[in-house]
């Protein structure tokens, strides 16, 4: 059986009275893509920080690679790796000094990768933290939590600050880390044209609670746009079960669906349509179609 | 090999699906040619890799694709160079239905439409 890296049941987490995450199930696998979406202050970062037992939770557990993620022994923790959204570095160290201190805690540490990620990524050793831009900054944290090859990598808003040739440079790079198919990595991001390249699941999160968790295939094939074109009268009465939402406009009607099967397009017909076209979505406008 | 668009609502493993399938139907791909390794297509275009040996598991149960120990993946020998016109045709008939339907909605007529095809097609020659 394949050891889970994430395990968790009923999490939950509440700031006084506020709910940020509500009772979420979910399951990670060595090999898994996760790209998480949500809106600003949907729990993305709190999701995370709670999974990785920052904070302990209101309800409910998590457990990984088996432990308790709030009581994590000395091994497990070496298997994980981070990179929180608000970097972490030792503003008075040089980058070889912040790296070496880094290094110190983790016997896989991988210093060849490192050195060529620094030449190819730009970022000087001799740098001073204190001296470095914002974008400087996260690369450098993303190499810190790249060099021990964890088994577990957690991102949270890795490329905020990154230019489009940094980003490319980045997602290369976890294209290779997830190459082998033996490391989770699961990652936040507003720039969903990433996660679209390279997560194979999504978590979109929703006041709390994922409104969707699944294959990213399975979220293009099943949440898609629908044309129909009828007489008037058919147009008025058309009805589509479980729509996100349904405009007619005469003859025509658009409407988007989030459980969408090629099962479901005769019906539709009967129901004295012309012609019903589908349109796929890509994930920005699935994004958007499901916070409407 | 592959022209992978990944913004598009057509999930990435469908898009090698389709084009393999219309590359190997056509000849263009013929048996025995070697496909770039899942790791290379997905640094190429910076996508997952599962998602493409995802489309290469697919298209090895089709008979498709030949998976090789310890090498490249090849176009099927029992793949034929290029499939009979019939399945062809059928191959490209939902593109085919897809733009009548839209020279329907612009009320353009078949003589119109026909015209169009044959400039793009004289075009697509040069």
């Amino acid at each position: 059986m394949i050891e889970s890296a994430v395990q968790a049941s009923h999490l939950s987490k509440s700031f006084g009275a506020k709910q940020v995450i509500d009772d979420l199930s979910f399951e990670v696998s060595p090999g898994d893509v996760i790209g998480v979406l949500g809106k600003n202050g949907a729990g993305k970062t709190t999701l995370l920080e709670l999974m990785l037992g920052f904070t302990p939770p209101s309800g409910g557990g998590v457990q990984i690679f088996g432990h308790a993620s709030v009581a994590l022994p000395g091994d497990v923790k070496l298997r994980v790796g981070f990179v929180p959204q608000q970097d972490e570095l030792l503003e008075q160290l040089s980058v070889a000094d912040q790296l070496r201190v880094i290094a110190s805690f983790y016997p896989r540490w991988d210093s060849g990768l490192i050195e060529r990620l620094c030449r190819e990524w730009g970022v000087d050793p001799k740098a001073r933290i204190k001296n470095m831009s914002v974008g400087e900054r996260q690369k450098l944290s993303i190499l810190l939590a790249f060099g021990h090859k964890p088994d577990l990598l957690v991102l949270d808003e890795p490329v905020a600050s990154l230019d489009p040739m940094a980003r490319r440079q980045f997602l290369e790079q976890l294209v290779d880390a997830s190459a082998g198919g033996d490391r989770a990595i699961i990652f936040s991001s507003h720039i969903v044209s990433d996660i679209e390249r390279l997560a194979n699941r999504i978590w979109i999160l929703k006041g709390g609670r994922l409104d969707w968790q699944g294959d990213l295939d399975s979220l293009k094939e099943a949440i898609v746009r629908l044309h129909v074109r009828g007489d008037a009268a058919a147009i008025s009465s058309l009805a589509v079960p479980g729509a996100l939402s349904l405009r007619r406009e005469g003859n025509f009607a658009t409407a988007v669906v989030r459980d969408w099967t090629a099962e479901r397009q005769r019906p539709l017909e009967g129901q004295g349509a012309v012609s019903v076209e589908v349109e796929a979505l890509g994930l920005e406008e699935i994004f958007l179609e499901l916070h409407r | 090999m592959f022209v992978l668009n990944p913004q598009s609502g057509v999930p990435i493993y469908r898009q090698i699906l389709e084009q393999a399938r219309r590359m190997v139907a056509s000849g263009q791909l013929a048996p025995g040619v070697e496909l770039p390794s899942v790791r290379e297509l997905a640094l190429k275009h910076a996508v997952n890799p599962m998602t493409i040996s995802k489309a290469y598991s697919l298209l090895e149960a089709e008979g498709l694709l030949e998976r090789n120990r310890g090498r490249p993946m090849t176009v099927a020998s029992q793949a034929r160079s290029a499939s009979p016109l019939t399945k062809r045709i059928q191959q490209i008939q939902p593109l085919v239905e897809q733009t009548v339907l839209a020279a329907k909605q612009l009320e353009l007529s078949e003589t119109e439409l026909v015209k169009s095809v044959r400039k793009n097609w004289e075009n697509g020659n040069d």
